[in-house]
């Protein structure tokens, strides 16, 4: 009878707390997602790597007919989301199947390293930021870049305008946030192109994932990238007046983001299979950029963890990254050396990398784009 | 006598042993991992030895958030164990509901902490709260309680006080059992002031460090910082089972 009566009070008390637990904030939310795609990605074999790959169309077409296609695994940044809209829309239109391929796109997380993810062989293909693959690449990781998805930088550093942050200058004495993680190269960059010292003249914070130190005042300058976070402020009824807006681009500290990298002894013995990777994801990427709106549709289908407007949203703002004005639509994944130069001295100036990036065929290759392209 | 250097020599040379493989790389064969995910002893030691000033400084923030944490946490715990010795009725319910939040992961909990606590500092003591309540409220609660019937016979036999009881009779009592519970959450302090330094907004502290490098693929400065968090445990917890062994000299655990 006692134990009874226990066993409801801790029942009451658990439902009490739950909720609490459960409700209260937008980040747990998140990392409940970023710890269910961690353990997505851990209990994913590794596809086999030495399945020979098909070369002629003829066979790709049988082979795609009996449903025998090449395993690939991709693995991207971040959750999923209109970022990585080429490869949903390749996968959704079976483009991956028509070369082939069957693709299986593993989520990334705030845990969940793309480099080490490709290296470790739990993916084949990964999506990272170039300066990141630069830093793994420094410290003897195999691993090899073989194709540039984002041809801007997309980080922005937005304040109020109450703030008074109008140049880069304006940040002396503020409260800046960052994702840290390799993301606050650029920051750094920014900071001492201005001659600021980043640890003397400004204060640097961990920011989380959602704009909230900004809203309520706790950064008086946070990251956000044009196509999400950027969003999420004006989604939460913040009038684009009201926001002051520092540019890598404009600030010539851009570096490259979204890339696409492999291991580099997998490309030795699958350079075929790579090959009809690109050939599927560069399709998958005009019909995105083409028509953000559908594919901003086709994310969300995926996964619905934020509304379809913000899917759309982000959808035409990455397609202004991967086919900026003035850049020919037919060069989708292109790789500008002078750009991954720049990145590459950036990377050095400013301290992420100890020396000079060694950029040749086996850490930067534009070869499988050019047999992907042609 | 030889008993007693057997117990300090062995495991020392199983220590020795172990980081002289991990150095000499037979570590890295077995476990299929190359120097640049897992970085040899010595390289980890340099490392440690550039950047100590940086490393220590970082360690006086998580560790200073733990033991205040720890301290505002089991003085809690403590007081809701009084308070259920007391008033048993609805006393007993409190630590249900104490024992539900521990419950309460600290990945969850870290994000909740940031909406509430402006600064690291703040949110770190918040989580560390939390964690350490349960297990001084259970321990405590048992200490005060588990008491030897002969003791309480006399106590009554001397028309005792519930006061007096509780001064001369429960706290001594429930010394060993808090002992006991502050063995369990400096460990778990420090835990959880890493942890929720992961998702604090500051830049310092061990586990921030230790995130961020490993991240970073700066594999020896993040090993590093969990040379140096774990140090801080175990000394911490040394110092624990000193002022222990001096003030319940009368206990059975410590003859």
């Amino acid at each position: 009878m006692k134990r009874t009566r226990h066993l409801c009070g801790l029942l009451a008390a658990l439902m009490l707390v739950l909720p609490i637990a459960a409700g209260c904030s937008p980040a747990a939310a998140s990392t409940t997602a970023a710890t269910t795609a961690a353990t997505t990605a851990a209990s994913t074999t590794a596809a086999d790597s030495s399945t020979p790959a098909d070369t002629t169309a003829a066979v790709v077409e049988t082979t795609a007919a009996t449903g025998k296609l090449d395993k690939v695994t991709l693995q991207l940044k971040w959750l999923p989301q209109s970022q990585f809209m080429g490869y949903y829309v390749a996968q959704a239109k079976g483009y991956y199947a028509e070369e082939g391929i069957d693709i299986e796109i593993l989520p990334g997380g705030s845990d969940i390293i793309p480099e080490q993810q490709v290296y470790n062989g739990v993916a084949d293909i990964g999506v990272t930021w170039v300066s990141s693959l630069l830093k793994y690449q420094s410290q003897g990781w195999g691993l090899t870049h073989v194709g540039q998805i984002f041809q801007k930088s997309a980080l922005l550093l937005v304040s109020k305008t109450d703030a008074g942050i109008k140049t880069a200058a304006d940040l002396k004495g503020k409260t800046i946030g960052s994702w840290f993680g390799g993301n606050e190269y650029e920051i750094y960059a920014l900071l001492e192109a201005n001659n600021l010292d980043k640890d003397k003249d400004v204060t640097l914070v961990q920011q989380d994932y959602t704009m909230n130190q900004l809203i309520n005042g706790e950064v008086d300058a946070a990251s956000a990238m044009t196509y999400n976070e950027y969003g999420l402020l004006l989604e939460s009824g913040i009038k684009e007046s009201d926001l002051s807006v520092l540019n890598m681009n404009d600030a010539g500290v851009a570096m490259l983001e979204d890339c696409l990298f492999v291991s580099s002894d997998w490309i030795k013995d699958n350079e075929d299979l790579y090959v009809r990777f690109l050939k599927a994801s560069i399709k998958g990427w005009a019909d995105a950029c083409a028509d953000p709106e559908a594919a901003g549709q086709t994310v969300y289908d995926v996964d619905q963890s934020v509304s379809l407007e913000h899917q759309i949203y982000m959808a035409k703002e990455i397609a202004k990254l991967v086919v900026p004005e003035g850049f020919d639509s037919t060069k989708i994944g292109y790789t500008d050396m002078a750009a991954i130069q720049q990145t590459a001295d950036l990377a050095f100036k400013y301290g992420l990398l100890k020396e000079p990036a060694v950029l040749t065929e086996d850490t930067v290759t534009s070869k499988y784009w050019v047999t992907a392209t042609s | 006598m030889r008993n007693k250097i057997g117990k300090i020599v062995w495991p020392a040379v199983v220590g020795i042993a172990f980081i002289v493989v991990w150095q000499l790389g037979l570590l890295h064969k077995l476990l299929n991992l190359k120097p640049f995910q897992l970085p040899v002893p010595s390289e980890i030691a340099l490392t440690l030895a550039d950047n100590w000033q940086k490393a220590l400084t970082d360690c006086g923030v998580t560790i200073s958030g733990a033991l205040i944490g720890m301290f505002i946490g089991s003085l809690i715990g403590f007081m809701i164990a009084v308070i259920a010795t007391f008033f048993p009725k609805w006393g007993y319910g409190g630590m249900i509901v104490i024992t539900a939040f521990n419950a309460v992961p600290v990945v969850a909990l870290s994000p909740i902490m940031n909406l509430w606590f402006k600064t690291g500092m703040g949110q770190k003591i918040g989580v560390v709260t939390v964690v350490c309540m349960a297990a001084m409220a259970i321990n405590a609660y048992s200490g005060l309680n588990k008491l030897k019937p002969f003791s309480i016979d006399l106590m009554h036999t001397v028309a005792a006080g519930k006061w007096t009881i509780f001064r001369k009779l429960r706290l001594p009592n429930s010394l060993p059992y808090i002992f006991t519970a502050c063995k369990i959450n400096i460990a778990s302090a420090i835990i959880a002031a890493i942890i929720s330094e992961y998702f604090a907004a500051s830049t310092s502290g061990l586990g921030f460090g230790i995130k961020d490098n490993l991240r970073k693929a700066e594999m020896a400065m993040g090993w590093s910082y969990i040379v140096v968090a774990s140090m801080a445990g175990i000394i911490l917890y040394l110092i624990i089972l000193l002022v222990e062994r001096d003030a319940i000299k009368w206990h059975a655990s410590q003859r």
